[in-house]
């Protein structure tokens, strides 16, 4: 019988845990997830149910210790070679379940790829945070917060505004960063986080990217709050709110790298954010696949079941034919960050390109194949017994977080273009 | 808004009580529930439910076909299916899930509320919880899919419930059926069954029969104004009086009144998506180069797929809704051109819509999808309405059987 395995992924690029880890994530997802999803709409803002998946999967089980160096009690992933695999599987595995939970889980990772991956590890500030996620059974949440009321995506955009859009400033005073800004929307705000990665300025207005910085805030610091939750159409899993810093000081070793080097690595920030996006839709849609299939073999039109009549059968078509294409693309986009000897830097704005446009080709694929899904389905459909409309929601939220498509557009045709005003 | 002026239709086919009441409903919409919903959000018992109240009561919609002798509003002619675009939509745009419950409210009154099939004796019997104080909506058990690979089927697509004859009317069964809307909360349903020689028929049935049950409601994507639940009968007894229509040509016709609704439900939902990304294309900066939103060249490549699925929507709309308000010129609803325009204005309005709302999501980003913004909302509703009325490949294969001459589907 035909399962989700079957699915294509370029095996060469399989890091060795691929499959152990794979079937621990999996495992967890179907006990600790997927009997529980039905209700997560309603647990948006306690996270009473969800808060408990987490906990098992990053603090028990222990995934949150991924990326940190072994010796300061971490998993040792980022100088495996092959981070951005082994995230890729473990996203689609999550994603599979419920993909807000794979948003709050991969973001987790954003901050701190800054400062624990190679050849950029930080070990001081990996030595201090640590134990953080590392000492602890209860799930620990890093987030980075970027977006600010005043131009939203627009601090994305660096290549043209080149950070001078941001507002939030860092001042040194003595050996301290004083931090003061509001920003907007970071996955796992909304009083989750426990640590902030802060994109900030140290010069309001400037273009110079040795002003931009990226300084770690824990957010239980005097002068950093957050607001509670937004309600929004799913994602539930995955919190948003709004963050005040005001006067708030944290040691000057807490900023990533320094100048030019803190706007360089951000860039991968945005290159995991890619290929994690592309994991998340394969995910969600393996999932859809597997429902659709129970369903279009049980239900039957025109006297045999839905899957056999040739018109749905084209549908069922495409809809696999995209998740094959989709998994090739996350997994290749996963195999060009773990390998810059083969493919340039994984900040390069040829990486971060090609990653944005991995990312919104599969994101739009996945849409426009979950409706096709819903249709198909017919009054089952938009009913949540069945989880595939949940998926269609989650899955737009996908597609428009990061900046959203015209973002991913505009970076794609600038480099493969080599436009110079956009 | 004037949205005559920006999404013009045909207004010679509009009359003054069509203009009139789509104003009164205009102001119900504003008052009652876009004045209410930040605060509200989607609750039924707060917003809802006192605005379905308002509007069906109140304003009198619910008996608006009832003849005026009754206690209704004397619009039981073909006209009605003009005045219905045009209230409807206003509906759509405060709440697109009342919108889809009128939608099949009035399809059901279609069968028998309107010139020439007008049932008078159902009428009056009806006519005092109509024409009455409280609020009373319909829906419909309509073909779906089934596990019974032999079930009795228009078209094709298996009816939900079986019907067998009894001495003086019909016993009818169904497990687990799936309404349109409102399972938990409807005063009637039209149940789609096959008759003698499978003849399609409708049936009136009510909640309180004898057999007759509710399943608890089931939680859904969008259309917060129907509780849904699945609807099981047990040798439900239903009198001849109550089958409303026999024949595929008058169960084609109560449908394209249904698609013709529903298309304008959609339509109202596209107005109330242009109101909110008109104020933000309008007001939002994009900062790093100085920007109005509206003013940057892709953007406003987006705008105009927006904005041109927005007008074609709206007349398709209307001119199915006109087809049918003039069968002299036309023919019947359900003749196979009227229905079939019916069914290709629905799909096309409604894929329309769930187009420009996803791009609308794109250009909003994340405000797009946070409730606080209203669009995700009538995103929800239309994608949920679009599934639920007609499956995709059924639609596809009614538009074909008909332009295409099949013989076989």
């Amino acid at each position: 019988m035909r399962t989700i395995d079957d699915f294509t992924r370029p095996l060469e690029y399989l890091a060795p845990v691929d499959k152990h880890l794979g079937d621990i994530v999996r495992a967890w997802a179907e006990r600790e997830v997927m009997p529980y999803r039905r209700q997560y709409d309603e647990d948006w803002e306690a996270h009473r149910l969800i808060e408990p998946a987490f906990r098992s999967l990053m603090g028990e089980l222990g995934f949150q210790r991924m990326l940190f160096p072994e010796d300061v009690g971490g998993w040792g992933f980022g100088h495996s070679g092959y981070t951005a695999t082994i995230a890729c599987r473990a996203f689609e595995e999550i994603a599979r379940a419920d993909s807000g939970m794979a948003v709050a889980f991969g973001v987790l990772f954003w901050p701190l790829v800054m400062i624990c991956n190679e050849p950029h590890v930080n070990r001081r500030l990996c030595e201090e945070l640590a134990p953080m996620f590392c000492d602890t059974t209860a799930p620990c949440f890093a987030a980075n917060a970027m977006t600010e009321p005043q131009g939203g995506a627009d601090i994305e955009n660096m290549e043209i505004v080149g950070g001078s859009t941001i507002e939030t400033t860092a001042v040194l005073d003595g050996d301290e960063w004083v931090i003061n800004g509001h920003k907007l929307w970071p996955t796992n705000s909304g009083g989750v986080a426990d640590l902030f990665g802060v994109v900030c300025t140290t010069k309001a207005g400037s273009r110079d990217l040795d002003d931009f910085a990226f300084i770690f805030v824990p957010a239980k610091n005097p002068g950093c709050t957050q607001s509670g939750p937004y309600q929004k159409a799913g994602m539930a899993a995955d919190k948003n709110g709004d963050i005040w810093f005001e006067d708030c000081r944290v040691p000057s070793w807490y900023r990533a790298h320094g100048p030019g080097l803190d706007a360089m690595y951000f860039k991968e920030v945005i290159s995991f954010g890619n290929m994690g996006s592309t994991a998340f839709v394969v995910g969600a849609l393996m999932n859809v696949y597997e429902i659709l299939k129970d369903f279009c073999t049980e239900q039957t039109y025109r006297g045999k079941p839905l899957k056999e009549n040739d018109d749905i059968a084209g549908v069922l078509a495409d809809f696999a034919r995209d998740i094959d294409i989709c998994r090739i693309l996350a997994y290749q986009c996963a195999r060009m960050i773990d390998r810059p000897d083969l493919y340039g830097e994984r900040w390069s704005d040829e990486i971060v390109a090609k990653g944005r446009g991995y990312k919104y080709f599969a994101c739009d694929r996945a849409v426009e194949d979950l409706k096709k899904a819903m249709n198909i389905m017919g009054a089952h459909g938009s009913d949540r017994l069945w989880d595939v409309e949940k998926h269609w929601r989650d899955v737009k939220i996908v597609q428009l977080w990061m900046g959203g498509k015209q973002l991913c557009q505009m970076e794609v045709a600038r480099w493969f273009y080599e436009c110079e005003t956009l | 808004m004037d949205y005559q002026e920006l999404f013009p239709v045909p207004v010679e086919w509009l009359q003054d009580v069509d203009r009139s009441m789509a104003r009164t409903v205009a102001d119900w919409a504003d008052a009652e529930v876009i004045a209410g919903r930040l605060e509200h959000k989607e609750d039924y018992d707060a917003l809802l439910l006192p605005a379905m109240r308002k509007l069906l009561v109140d304003i009198g919609l619910q008996s608006m076909l009832w003849p005026e002798e009754m206690g209704g509003g004397g619009l039981g002619t073909p006209d009605a299916a003009m005045t219905l675009a045009a209230v409807i939509e206003q509906v759509g745009r405060a709440d697109s899930g009342i919108a889809f419950v009128l939608a099949n409210t009035f399809a059901l009154q279609s069968a028998f509320a309107i010139e020439p099939y007008k049932n008078e004796a159902l009428l009056e019997h009806m006519a005092p919880v109509v024409c009455g104080k409280d609020p009373v909506i319909a829906s419909l058990i309509l073909p779906s899919y089934s596990k019974d690979p032999d079930a009795a089927a228009f078209y094709g697509l298996p009816y939900q419930a079986a019907a067998k004859r009894d001495a003086d009317g019909w016993l009818l069964s169904a497990r687990d059926a799936r309404p349109q809307c409102s399972g938990a909360g409807a005063y009637a349903f039209g149940v789609a069954c096959a008759g003698e020689s499978d003849e399609p028929m409708l049936v009136l049935v009510a909640p309180h029969l004898r057999g007759f049950s509710t399943g608890e409601p089931f939680k859904k994507t969008g259309l917060a104004a129907s509780i849904n639940a699945d609807i099981t009968m047990d040798g439900v007894r239903a009198a001849d009086a109550q089958v409303l229509l026999q024949g595929t040509t008058r169960m084609r016709g109560m449908l394209a009144w249904y698609y013709t609704l529903c298309a304008a439900a959609c339509s109202g939902a596209l107005l109330a998506t242009y109101d909110i990304i008109k104020e933000w294309g309008d007001t939002r900066v994009i900062k790093g180069k100085g920007q109005v939103f509206k003013e940057n060249p892709l953007v406003a490549s987006l705008l105009g797929e927006i904005g041109g699925k927005m007008a074609m929507g709206r007349l398709l709309t209307f001119n199915a809704a006109r087809l049918l308000s003039a069968p002299n010129l036309y023919g019947p609803a359900g003749s196979p051109p009227v229905a079939t325009a019916a069914t290709a204005a629905f799909k096309l309005a409604a894929r329309g819509a769930m187009e420009a709302m996803d791009n609308t999501m794109e250009l909003m980003a994340s405000a797009g999808y946070a409730t606080e913004w209203n669009l995700e909302r009538y995103w929800r509703d239309v994608k949920t309405l679009e599934s639920c009325v007609l499956p995709e490949t059924v639609a596809q294969t009614d538009l074909a059987r008909h332009y295409f001459d099949l013989k076989e589907l």
